[in-house]
């Protein structure tokens, strides 16, 4: 009997569900959202090092320019070239998104932890549109522009045998920004972090780090150190 | 046996709710009962608590439920604004002004009788009017507990009316949303019926949740039946051309989404077909809802006075049309974010021919100003590429070809246009993408007519004007500018978003117009009954 019972809530729930879904079948996915916009990825040459920050397509999303959302995309950013790219299942290609239609893209790291990335213009050497990865918000962001180059080094010859002499290095820099008064560039070393503030505060600043027992070495530290400070009430000397 | 009776019960009263079609009460009122042709009519609407759609449409119908204009009005806080600006080419009679929403229309729509005068003719053959005979007119409720008062019985023209709307503080915590707040001039022997149609067998339809929704059919012309995967497109052309389109899934069904537009919009609608021998039918769905069945009309006498007041009015009416005395101010739309360049990218080069020497065809266009676009016009058969800025080589596949942002897939059309028919082309060196688009290469032409008459009308094209979100209105002063000029105002205050308050002050001018006047307040409480209180007076 209860078997029966079971077998009917289950058939009810079923047909209820069903109906539902059919319901929101009728439409195609995204219908009434904004489209990407971008062109196709030209693969960049291979050289020692890696173009992209992540190894692989990794699960994110997007915000256009009016604030809109679209989601479940694979993406990918190219540090080199400090753009986006995203692959379209459908097509079955690499697409690097029109920068000038999204303000900023986000995806979780493999630590589980969301990576946020948002379109800034910077207007200090190479002035243009460029995407940092925010890595504190507040009143004076900490934000990383995850740049990667293209070096020459020494002579050396890839999987093909064939000799080259450029290799893709790490270029990340570090800024303080604040909304109307611009980006002050920091390097992760005390002294680099010191001079980001006044003259008055180094001293403060420098014990309320050592009180805390943070060497700013890298940029796990350069953020611990940048929290503390933060808290401390310390302001940036934006220039 | 029993518990399994309790469980079906159990499952139908889950699945009820879903299908139970809730009773709804639209409120629609105007400024006035009686108007002159090109004269602007305005309206509130009043929607239901649990509206999901975004926008309310307000029509204007004869009495035969001919459609002869109408807006679709953007819904704040279940409350709509709008305007309906009567043509000048109306006949004199009764009309119907209706609201509704697009997903549920067949279901239900309100609909309110007004009169309108031809400007052109007079009342003087006429003895009777038709009047509506609704067997369900809406009643709403006068209430006691909003007082007008420092109304006089008489003003006279020209002169200021101060009054004061109290609302007791019991019906402050009841009322919901907004009070409509109007003075108007107003005709007693012509009360307009208010109805509502209901139709429960009716289903609802998609909800415009966003905005807009443009929605139809793809038919195979042979086989009459729906086909699947066929690509519907939608331009908009403009500077910068808006585009959406559509794969149709097995009902041959596809949607656009209107949502950032505001008053009279062009579209282009167009499906292309998966193979060049297959004929499409393109059937957009209707995009007002049908009259239903109307009630009754009867035949009424008219009185002396209601032929005097429309001679006025008529008067009136000419006068504003001639000294140009609007009665509303359009605000600006509100603030889009759109891209600043098309769909289909940036241009890799822009080419202007009219500076060049002219050009009889494309042919020559493309081979002396259109850098890396190859036309070839072979035996009658036309084939355009583009090359492709990466990889040194052309497409080999067609480009995206837009006249006026208007895809076209027939190089006929393009052949025989000269440099003079052309204002400038986009061309686009690089394989885009557009959502699940691809573009191997791009080529627009924007023509010097920009009137899209090189594409003909079809089975598989329509050209529509569609009438997106109104633009919001607030009423014209009047203009004291001129001392001269007469101030014809019939409506002297509309203030359909009065936020509710114990004590509210009303100021306005009576116009040079003499005749009844009514002060109306109208206000929805939360369990949706529209209550109102008013007031008459008369300016000599």
């Amino acid at each position: 009997m209860t078997t029966r019972i079971l077998h009917i809530l289950i058939l009810g729930c079923f047909l209820i569900c069903s109906g539902r879904i059919y319901a929101q079948d009728t439409f195609n996915r995204n219908w009434d959202g904004q489209k990407i916009k971008g062109v196709r990825h030209i693969a960049y040459p291979t050289y020692t090092g890696f173009p992209f920050l992540t190894d692989g397509w990794v699960p994110g999303q997007i915000e256009f320019n009016n604030g809109e959302i679209a989601d479940s995309l694979y993406l990918r950013y190219s540090a080199f070239k400090d753009e986006l790219l995203y692959y379209n299942k459908l097509l079955g290609s690499q697409i690097v998104i029109d920068k000038v239609s999204i303000s900023g893209f986000s995806f979780k790291g493999p630590d589980g932890i969301p990576r946020i990335f948002r379109k800034q213009y910077y207007d200090g050497y190479m002035k243009g549109d460029r995407f940092f990865e925010i890595l504190s918000k507040g009143e004076t962001d900490l934000l990383a522009y995850r740049k990667r180059n293209l070096t020459t080094t020494m002579p050396y010859k890839d999987e093909q045998q064939i000799l080259k002499d450029q290799e893709y290095t790490n270029s990340y820099q570090y800024y303080f920004y604040s909304p109307g008064k611009g980006y002050s560039l920091v390097r992760p070393n005390l002294n680099a972090f010191l001079d980001v503030f006044n003259e008055a505060d180094q001293k403060s600043v420098k014990k309320l780090i050592r009180r805390n027992r943070v060497r700013i070495t890298d940029e796990a530290s350069l953020l611990q150190a940048w929290k503390i400070v933060e808290g401390g009430g310390f302001k940036i000397l934006l220039r | 046996m029993k518990k399994i009776s309790l469980i079906i019960l159990f499952l139908t009263s889950l699945w009820l709710p879903g299908n139970t079609q809730q009773k709804s009460f639209y409120g629609l009122y105007t400024d006035r009962d009686i108007y002159v042709s090109g004269e602007t009519l305005l309206a509130k609407i009043f929607l239901p608590e649990g509206i999901s759609s975004s926008i309310v449409c307000l029509d204007l119908m004869n009495m035969n439920g001919t459609r002869i204009t109408g807006g679709s009005l953007s819904i704040h806080n279940n409350e709509a604004e709008g305007y309906l600006l009567l043509p000048d080419s109306l006949s004199t009679g009764t009309y119907l002004v209706r609201t509704y929403q697009k997903h549920n229309a067949s279901r239900i729509k309100t609909i309110r009788e007004i009169w309108i005068s031809s400007r052109f003719d007079g009342l003087e053959k006429i003895s009777q009017i038709k009047r509506i005979i609704a067997p369900n007119s809406i009643q709403d409720k006068e209430t006691t507990q909003i007082t007008i008062t420092g109304i006089q019985p008489e003003y006279k023209t020209n002169s200021s009316i101060e009054a004061n709307i109290s609302i007791d503080e019991s019906l402050l915590k009841e009322l919901d949303g907004n009070l409509l707040v109007s003075v108007a001039q107003t005709e007693q022997t012509f009360n307009p019926v208010s109805f509502q149609i209901e139709n429960n067998q009716s289903n609802d339809g998609i909800i415009e949740k966003k905005g807009i929704i443009i929605s139809g059919t793809i038919t195979d012309k042979k086989t009459l039946q729906p086909e699947p995967n066929i690509t519907v497109c939608l331009t908009i052309p403009d500077s910068i051309p808006g585009f959406q389109y559509y794969t149709t899934r097995k009902d041959g069904r596809f949607y656009f989404l209107l949502d950032q537009y505001y008053g009279s919009v062009q579209a282009v609608v167009q499906c292309f077909a998966n193979n060049p021998n297959q004929r499409l039918n393109m059937k957009l769905d209707e995009l007002y809802a049908d009259p239903g069945t109307l009630p009754g009309f009867k035949l009424q006498p008219i009185s002396e006075d209601f032929k005097t007041n429309i001679t006025r009015n008529i008067s009136a009416g000419t006068f504003r049309k001639v000294f140009g005395q609007e009665t509303l101010v359009y605000s600006s739309p509100p603030k889009v974010i759109r891209d600043s360049y098309p769909y289909y990218g940036k241009a890799t080069k822009t080419v202007d021919p009219q500076l060049f020497i002219e050009l009889p065809n494309f042919t020559e266009v493309a081979r002396e100003l259109l850098p890396g676009v190859k036309f070839r016009n072979y035996n009658d058969e036309p084939s355009l590429q583009v090359l492709n800025n990466a990889t040194h080589s052309y497409f080999e596949d067609n480009p995206l070809i837009l006249i006026d942002g208007i895809p076209v897939r027939d190089l006929n059309i393009i052949k025989g246009m000269g440099s003079a028919d052309i204002d400038r082309v986009d061309i686009c060196q690089n394989e885009r993408f557009y959502g699940d688009m691809r573009f191997p290469g791009v080529v627009a032409i924007y023509s010097t007519k920009a009137d899209y008459s090189m594409l003909a009308e079809s089975s598989q094209l329509a050209r529509l004007t569609l009438e997106t979100i109104q633009l919001e209105t607030k009423l014209a002063e009047p203009s004291n500018t001129e001392p001269n000029i007469p101030d014809l105002r019939q409506l002297l205050y509309w203030n359909p978003t009065t936020r509710p308050n114990q004590n509210m002050a009303l100021k306005c001018r009576t116009s040079t117009i003499e005749g009844q006047f009514k002060i109306q307040v109208r206000g929805k409480l939360k369990d949706g009954t529209i209550l109102f209180s008013e007031k008459n007076f008369e300016v000599k």
